[in-house]
């Protein structure tokens, strides 16, 4: 893809790019505050989150996630 | 006629009868110790008082209201501790309190202030955590605040004591004995020296009935066998007591053990009196003479059995 | 109706501090921007993976396939998502017993479901309306000068689907204790739904054509006139679901 056509896909990149960011640093930061999870551990949930755009941080919120 | 009134009342689980015409009857101001082994029914009856169960038949009567089942009317007079409170663990304990107000529909500034009152009266006060991260104590401290919280004319406490260690128990039966005048209160428990330390009134249940009930010194003296140890300064003036032939009775129980005569009479004409009129005429004067009082444990055992 | 608002502010309270908001609208959002965006991109992706040798000439993308991308996002991730996320919503109360002290508090049984129900059609509709709007905005920017028709009524009837399937999980909610349960029950509904739908006569009364027939509807291969029965079906079944969630809730013993 040339630069142009990127620019031009520019105004759809940076709302997903920053929806993407805000909700991995918001799954990153409970991960890292809650050291207690339903299953597994924090380097595995980190990356996960990280790592997995989207699905990553959805799965952890609603499956990884441990009792507070 | 009492504050809450419980007529008839049978319930059974599958084959399982649990309660089997239960009555009770519990006078205002009063805190009543609701007594029974586990499984006896305590929780269950609270659950009927509640209209969380439905009871088989009998009936339920909270200030003069009838009780319906899965209708919550009767509530408004009620505060409920349950034996293992659980709350949102996502909230502070302000923002259940709140919520609680809210849905009994306490006017917002009254809520505000009234729940500072109960956190201060319960000492949580400064906890600013969320309930997820509270103890056991701190939930059965918070889940007291918000039975008090829309000022109950009944509260109703589950077993309030029995999961908490010595330091917490004595803490939660100082915020009920504070509690006192203002309610009138309800606590089931199987530990007996807490009944004895706050109640006034008691009823033991057993065999899905009450097996006892009334005041405490009421059953105390209702129950108080003729019981009597002396003891005399030596074993002679002791076996010749025993040896006593006014004693010889059927309806008269003495055992002997060293210097000390334990005398059990069933008959009330041979009493106190009676003993010490045939101690005077022997010319015997014991070193003690002690009137056995019934303990809450021997009348519970001697109910249950 | 003290305990309805009251509950009804805990039930979005509890959905966005056990994260289930944000990520119910971040991937409402992102469905929603990225939806025109694969429309506009799938030729030219094809092209960039076809060897030399063959050719195979592929139709400029047009607005509707940007509306397919939509549907086909909304009815199978949107709607799986929805139910994963509210299939707790009364199994986590019953199991913990955290409804316990608020019904001895005198909030009635009725106003706990309702507030639940309404949770649930809120969080919902804010989802539609998001993600229908950013698919909207984009739309006219990548394809401008391009109209679809019947959309408003399209996305509607994909709405009205939700609320259907919403009830459905309410009353499994209700009669089973657990999460899991509800989730088995509310497949085993929307799969029965389906079924149903090989039946040719049924498909005129059937609650999922509401979700299978929008395309149609865009390009004017349906008329609207031909789901209103489905619509009838969907909300006498929704409101019938409703009740008797109620009057099961009314009768368990808790």
């Amino acid at each position: 893809m040339d630069p142009t056509r990127l620019k031009e896909y520019l105004p759809f990149l940076i709302p997903l790019i920053i929806a993407q960011l805000a909700l991995g640093i918001t799954a990153l930061v409970h991960v890292l505050r809650h050291p207690r999870y339903r299953f597994g551990n924090r380097v595995m949930w980190a990356l996960v989150v990280m790592l997995i755009q989207f699905i990553g941080p959805a799965v952890y919120f609603v499956f990884g996630r441990g009792e507070e | 006629m009492g504050i809450l009134e419980v007529n008839r009342l049978y319930k059974s689980f599958g084959s399982h009868e649990v309660l089997k015409g239960l009555d009770m009857d519990v006078p205002e101001h009063s805190i009543f110790g609701f007594v029974g082994q586990n499984g006896a029914g305590k929780t269950t009856t609270m659950k009927i008082i509640l209209g969380l169960l439905k009871p088989d038949s009998g009936s339920v009567t909270v200030c003069g209201e009838k009780v319906t089942y899965g209708e919550t009317r009767t509530n408004r007079f009620i505060g409920f501790l349950p034996d293992v409170p659980e709350f949102y663990g996502y909230m502070r304990p302000l923002e259940y309190l709140k919520l609680c107000g809210e849905i009994t529909g306490i006017e917002k500034n009254r809520i505000r202030s009234r729940s500072e009152e109960l956190l201060e009266l319960v000492g949580l006060k400064n906890e600013k955590k969320r309930i997820g991260g509270f103890s056991r104590g701190m939930k059965q401290r918070l889940g007291i605040a918000q039975a008090l919280l829309n000022e109950p004319k009944i509260l109703i406490c589950d077993e309030p004591t029995s999961a908490l260690d010595p330091v917490g128990r004595k803490e939660i039966l100082d915020i009920l004995l504070a509690a006192k005048g203002k309610t009138t209160i309800l606590f089931s428990t199987h530990i007996l020296s807490d009944v004895e330390r706050i109640c006034d009134h008691i009823a033991v249940l057993h065999g899905g009935r009450l097996a006892l009930c009334g005041t405490l010194s009421e059953i105390k003296e209702r129950h108080r066998y003729n019981g009597f140890v002396l003891e005399f300064g030596n074993e002679e003036t002791a076996s010749m007591f025993y040896d006593i032939e006014e004693l010889k009775h059927p309806s008269v129980n003495m055992s002997r053990d060293g210097n000390t005569v334990t005398v059990l009479t069933g008959d009330r004409g041979m009493g106190g009196n009676f003993l010490l009129d045939v101690l005077s005429r022997r010319r015997i004067v014991p070193l003690k003479f002690t009137v056995l009082e019934p303990t809450l444990e021997s009348l519970f055992m001697e109910v249950v059995r | 109706m003290n305990g309805y608002a009251a509950f009804l502010k805990k039930e979005m309270y509890e959905f966005a501090k056990t994260y289930r908001l944000i990520i119910m609208l971040a991937l409402s959002a992102v469905f929603g921007i990225a939806n025109p965006l694969v429309a506009k991109l799938t030729p030219e992706i094809l092209e960039s993976l076809m060897t030399d040798g063959i050719v195979i000439t592929i139709p400029e993308p047009t607005v509707y396939d940007s509306w397919q991308q939509f549907f086909k996002n909304a009815t199978q991730m949107g709607l799986i998502v929805m139910v994963i996320l509210f299939s707790g919503v009364m199994s986590t109360e019953l199991t913990k017993g955290t409804l316990i002290n608020l019904l001895t508090k005198g909030l009635s049984r009725a106003a706990v479901i309702l507030s639940k129900y309404t949770c649930m059609v809120l969080v919902w509709t804010a989802s539609i309306v998001l993600s229908f709007g950013l698919t909207y905005g984009y739309t006219l920017y990548l394809f401008p000068g391009e109209e679809a028709s019947n959309l408003l009524f399209s996305v509607f009837c994909l709405w009205l689907f939700g609320l259907f399937l919403q009830a459905v999980i309410l009353l499994s909610a209700v009669i089973t204790k657990t999460g899991y349960g509800c989730l088995l029950i509310t497949g085993a509904a929307a799969a029965a739904c389906m079924i149903a739908d090989i039946i040719p006569a049924a498909h005129r009364y059937n609650p999922v054509s509401l979700a299978a027939d929008n395309m149609a509807l865009i390009t004017g291969a349906a008329e609207p006139s031909s789901l209103c029965y489905a619509i009838l079906v969907s909300c006498m079944f929704s409101v019938i679901f409703v009740l008797l969630s109620l009057s099961v809730f009314r009768k368990k013993q808790l």
